[in-house]
């Protein structure tokens, strides 16, 4: 029996969609709205969900810019979301054993 | 069961973050600034040597390597100063480490052959010319972006242009145009990717 506790688990990023958002932004520091929702292979307004989610609960930030005259959104990755990040893959961790927990982290530094 | 289901999402983040890493790796305006710094070197020196341009070749190189590396090592100045640098993962940290080992070895050869005269014999041109064919095939890979792979092939042919081309003035601005051309241009599209993903 393992210590995985179930309650724990971060209802946000259980979606396969909002992790994807929040582990790209967390290797990409900003990226604009075209190139989260090309990484997360997903449609425009399913992206524009699952970030506007994320926005809501203080895991991403948006800011809007003009590029050549044209409006570019970019998101980045907050504080928070980034510890929300952190705890989702030490709880992942908790289901492994010990020897891959260790290698997990590793791979994570 | 629950623990290979653990293992992949594990991965799958692991992924996710290369992905973020090397989508901002490629979208650096290093390549942009670096083309045109080495480009006006190049051209400055022609210039001088047809007697277009007062500016010392010495001097004139001394600022086209030196503001773009001072450009290049602004992270590590912002690690300094105590501000936040964010963390990439290996494979954007590997294309970073790549591309500073191209720079530091052409800088040292290209100093080297300025101070004991060598670079009159234009074969540091060709080579310069090679190490960036080599940066641009591992960084097509690193990068997973496959249309980088004709600007490796253009490097190594102008490459060899470069060095039929040694003992001839043209030598300098053909070398400004590959520069251009192969290094400013690239990192140009890189970065305006941004924008055109945006508008599509």
């Amino acid at each position: 029996m393992t210590d995985f506790d179930h309650a724990a688990i971060d209802e946000i990023l259980h979606s396969r969609v909002r992790l994807a958002i929040v582990a790209f932004l967390a290797g990409a520091r900003s990226a604009d709205f075209a190139a989260v929702r090309d990484a997360t292979k997903t449609t425009d307004g399913n992206a524009s969900v699952h970030l506007r989610r994320l926005e809501d609960a203080g895991y991403i930030a948006m800011r809007k810019r003009f590029v050549a005259r044209k409006p570019q959104t970019l998101y980045s990755l907050t504080e928070r979301g980034r510890r929300a990040l952190l705890d989702y893959v030490a709880h992942l961790e908790t289901l492994l054993p010990p020897a891959d927990a260790e290698a997990g982290r590793d791979g994570n530094r | 069961m629950i623990e290979n289901q653990a293992r992949e999402d594990i991965a799958f983040i692991r992924r996710a973050i290369e992905e973020g890493g090397a989508y901002a790796t490629a979208s650096s305006p290093d390549m942009l600034v670096w083309g045109i710094a080495v480009a006006i070197g190049y051209l400055g020196t022609y210039g001088f040597i047809r007697g277009w341009s007062p500016v010392s070749p010495g001097a004139l190189w001394a600022a086209c390597l030196g503001l773009p590396w001072l450009f290049s090592l602004r992270r590590v100045a912002r690690g300094l100063t105590g501000r936040e640098v964010p963390a990439h993962g290996p494979m954007a940290h590997a294309l970073a480490m790549l591309w500073f080992a191209c720079g530091v070895f052409l800088t040292t050869l290209v100093i080297a052959a300025m101070v004991t005269g060598e670079a009159r014999n234009g074969w540091c041109n060709a080579v310069v010319a090679g190490v960036m064919g080599i940066a641009f095939f591992a960084g097509s890979w690193l990068a997973r972006l496959a249309w980088l792979r004709w600007v490796w092939i253009a490097w190594w042919v102008g490459e060899l242009a470069l060095f039929a081309l040694r003992h001839q003035v043209e030598v300098l601005p053909l070398s400004a145009a590959l520069m251009l051309l192969l290094l400013a241009g690239p990192g140009y599209v890189l970065m305006s990717g941004r924008a055109r993903r945006a508008k599509a």
